[in-house]
């Protein structure tokens, strides 16, 4: 339905609602389309005056349409008299109301409404994080840095996790403040995108930019810049950190990766007790190893040539300047068939180390563990993201360890055989007190979670 | 003047007076409406008559004046520990405001409520209370018109009054339920085994046990009506587990009554071991033949959350030989996982012990999972299979159109 453009008169709603298919619903699908469109707030007004002649009554869900109208067009005064409708009217609102109110309010100059109604809704649930942004926005938009910070800590001690924009808008904001304390807090939400792994995108980039060089006295200048493969910034030739993990989390990861992803709740699941402690033999006896191979991932690289085949030219790759290699692979490969020859198998046996898994198996984690066990320097090949594997890990923080470990030292192979290197330098916000690097995304929205940005953000103090 | 206020909202409310006189007196007894500015009349004096004026802010003043009465009303409610009722006054709301809620809701489902971890899970919940309250009500409404028809046709039929013989005998329910016990106790003796194994309760949900429950149920009654049943045996059957509490409320009294073999040793107790076969749809062997001489073992257990080999897990414990369908061999598999409910699994199973025939059994794995029964080579039907569908979804279209091009290349 098209809304009418200007106010009508009762029996011209009346005309429309009875030209309506459904009357019982003509009020919510015209607000509906109000909302669409945008319309004046004098015809949404006109229906509620007809619709409360005709049934003295409006039901919330209309009212919360009309809310949300007013809130659209950020008609403050309409907002406040229908909350103090709502107010008398029921014993106590929805989260859908006190989101729209939120939002409403906020961005008048009656924002400090908006707070009360925040801590109405706690009384009751969680606030949701559009609550949290627009009341965080709204205080900082006043200058009111500290209670901007509060809530964003309240926010965070809930679990509520802020979007970007709140975390832009406290840079936005704090331009030009000369203010230990503020400068501690922006330090604070930069170090919660370290942990997070968090990147900023171009925007925001500027923002924190824009943030640091305004400080006054501070000295500090930004740089846009790439970072070399080295893991050295062109601009301050400082030396990013490295994705080694420490010696403690190192030994962390290893055995997580054994309890959660090779036993989880059942050995049997993806390999058998049996099995898996031949395998811990087997790699005991000949530690250790360079790189280790997904045969079965690598063979299928190129469709159109025999999967052996695929595999014998990684392992002659890559077995150059003696490294010691471990393929793994499942028993099948050892039957002779169109795909896997005997012969060639026979002939990178001698340059690699086999280790042939069940067919019914999961290899993958045996490849985890191998190159775990062998030590920092090892790498892996496999073209698979092992996001399975990480799903298996029973927390954040280790799944967020795992994805550093895996930057740094998964090697992948594209179908021709150029290797994509790992990542010497860790890919996340870092700090050396005078200097800060920060990775963020060049495009808004767009990125794969594999992907790590290649843009930095260069910040020295001078 | 509340009084005043309330008789009149009461006035308003029966809409005995005409609209001009509310509106003359309404505005001297509430000192709290808001007046019109001054522009937005102004505009009003533009596009309407003059002698019909529209007061937009009229529908304010109604709402207020209704206010008094309401409150007084919602004061006398039962007593409800506070934050249950605070619960419960948040449902009211969210209906109000258009939500999937229940309209009625049982202290016991607000405290399951309340008891949920997360936001999104409380929705669920609350979502699957009103679809089930929706269901109910239908059937409720269906069963109503249905007396109704019947009642109808009674009187018709005792206006016409006519008796109808019949050379046949009618067979009562209970004749045929005595029927279906005598060979459900015949196979008790007689029949192959069919083995539940009921040892998977850690690995579900109370939602996916209850689920489970109502398939064995489903089974359990095809079975008892088929020519030919299977003895039951439901094994690593824990006493006053989930599975136990919920299979009385299903069966009541009959629960002790079934004509199966309940009991809590493993399978592998009972039968000799070369005899078992794991059916599981992660087995990498696939069943060729039904085997009358094989006990076959099916897993109780439904899989929301996607545990991949749990099942073969287990068999693989026990060293005992697993087998899947044929499903890819037969049919043209399209979407849907290839895990099976237990009464599906208990027709194709039946099926094939009664006629060996795969295609009659595999009618029962439901239409949505294939597009049909293979006839021509798989490999065929399936490049025929993703033709359709990357021209249904036009993805991936330009390949297929480049590997067209280079199939058939122009001379």
């Amino acid at each position: 339905v098209q809304p009418p453009e200007k106010p009508l008169q009762a029996e011209e709603w009346n005309k429309l609602r009875e030209d309506f298919q459904l009357p019982e619903i003509f009020e919510e699908v015209m607000l509906n389309s109000m909302i669409r469109c945008n319309s004046p707030i004098d015809v949404a007004k006109s229906l509620l005056t007809d619709l409360a002649k005709r049934n003295g009554d409006i039901a919330y869900n209309v009212l919360i349409k009309y809310l949300t109208l007013c809130v659209q067009q950020g008609q403050v005064s309409e907002i406040c008299d229908v909350y103090d409708i709502m107010k008398v009217r029921f014993k106590m609102l929805e989260s859908g109301a006190y989101n729209l109110l939120i939002k409403g309010l906020s961005n008048s100059d009656q924002w400090r409404m908006a707070l009360t109604l925040l801590e109405e809704v706690k009384k009751i649930m969680i606030p949701s994080r559009m609550c949290y942004e627009s009341c965080i926005k709204a205080a900082s938009r006043h200058q009111e840095m500290k209670l901007a910070f509060e809530l964003y800590k309240e926010m965070l001690a809930k679990d509520v996790v802020p979007t970007l924009d709140v975390l832009q808008s406290f840079f936005n904001f704090s331009r030009g403040m000369k203010d230990a304390e503020l400068q501690k807090e922006l330090f604070g939400i930069l170090l919660y995108l370290r942990e997070n792994q968090i990147y900023p995108h171009k925007t925001f980039m500027r923002s924190i930019k824009l943030w640091f060089e305004s400080i006054p006295g501070g000295n500090w200048r930004g740089h846009l810049t790439n970072i070399k493969d080295s893991g050295q910034c062109p601009v301050c030739k400082h030396q990013l950190e490295d994705s080694n993990l420490t010696a403690e989390e190192y030994s962390n990861l290893s055995e997580r990766i054994i309890r959660d992803v090779i036993h989880g709740t059942d050995t049997y699941r993806k390999t058998s007790p049996e099995e898996f402690e031949a395998f811990q033999t087997f790699v005991e006896n000949r530690l250790p190893f360079d790189i280790v191979i997904d045969g079965l991932n690598v063979s299928h690289i190129k469709s159109r040539k025999m999967q052996c085949e695929n595999l014998f030219d990684a392992v002659n790759c890559l077995a150059k300047e003696n490294a010691r290699l471990l393929v793994l692979g499942r028993k099948h490969m050892l039957m002779n068939s169109s795909n896997w020859k005997t012969e060639i198998m026979k002939e990178m046996q001698n340059k690699a180390d086999f280790f042939f898994a069940e067919n019914i198996s999961e290899d993958d984690a045996f490849l985890l563990y191998a190159t775990l066990r062998s030590g920092k320097h090892c790498r892996f090949v496999t073209r698979d993201f092992l996001r399975d594997h990480k799903a298996c890990l029973s927390d954040s923080l280790t799944r967020r360890l795992f994805r550093k470990w895996q930057r740094g030292h998964q090697i992948a192979f594209s179908s021709v055989f150029s290797q994509q290197p790992a990542f010497r330098y860790d890919c996340v916000v870092q700090t050396t007190g005078d200097t800060w690097h920060i990775p963020y995304k060049d495009v808004f929205e767009e990125k794969y979670s594999y992907e790590v940005p290649r843009k930095w953000l260069c910040i020295q103090q001078k | 003047m509340q009084c005043a206020n309330v008789l009149l909202g009461k006035i308003v409310r029966s809409s005995v007076l005409p609209f001009a006189a509310q509106h003359g007196m309404k505005k001297n007894l509430f000192p709290l409406s808001r007046t019109l500015s001054l522009s937005l009349c102004l505009k009003q004096e533009k596009s309407c008559e003059p002698s019909e004026k529209l007061d937009l802010d009229e529908w304010k003043k109604v709402m207020k004046s209704g206010l008094q009465e309401e409150v007084s009303e919602t004061v006398l409610e039962p007593k409800e520990p506070s934050n249950l009722a605070a619960a419960r006054e948040t449902l009211e709301m969210w209906r109000l405001a258009g939500r999937a809620v229940p309209e009625n809701i049982s202290e016991e489902q607000l405290k399951t409520f309340m008891d949920c971890p997360s936001k999104s899970a409380k929705k669920k919940y609350l979502k699957y209370l009103h679809i089930k309250e929706l269901h109910k009500e239908n059937d409720r409404r269906k069963m109503d018109e249905k007396r109704e028809r019947r009642l109808e046709a009674q009187n018709q039929a005792t206006n016409t009054d006519e008796t109808k013989k019949s050379s046949f005998i009618y067979l009562s329910s209970s004749t045929m339920d005595k029927t279906y016990n005598w060979r459900a106790a015949q196979s008790m003796t007689f029949g192959q085994p069919l083995v539940f194994d009921m040892s998977y309760e850690k690995e579900m949900s109370i939602r996916e046990v209850i689920n489970t429950v109502k398939q064995i149920v489903l089974s359990e009654s095809c079975n008892r009506r088929s020519v030919d049943p299977f003895h039951i045996h439901f094994c690593n059957f824990k006493d006053d587990s989930l599975y136990h509490r919920e299979f009385i409320k299903h069966y009541r009294e009959a629960w002790g009554k079934l004509l199966i073999t309940v009991t809590d040793q493993c399978y592998t107790e009972i039968f000799p071991k070369d005899k078992l076969i794991y059916l599981t749809a992660d087995s990498p062997k696939v069943m060729k033949t039904f085997d009358h001489d094989k006990i076959y073992i099916v897993g109780s257990m439904v899989d929301k959350s996607i545990k991949t080999g749990v099942s073969l897990a287990r068999a693989k414990r026990l060293g005992l030989e697993t087998a899947a369908l044929p499903l890819e061999k037969y049919l043209l598999w399209s979407t849907g996982a290839k895990n099976l409910t237990l009464d599906q699994m208990m027709h194709i199973l039946l099926t094939l012990k009664d006629t060996a025939d795969w295609k009659k059994a595999l009618e029962f794995v439901p239409r949505r999972k294939h597009c049909g029964f293979v006839n021509k080579p798989v490999k065929e039907l399936k490049k025929t299979l993703d033709l359709i569908n990357t021209l249904k979804l036009r993805k991936g279209r330009e390949e297929v159109e480049k590997q067209f091009a280079k199939n058939h290349p122009k001379k």
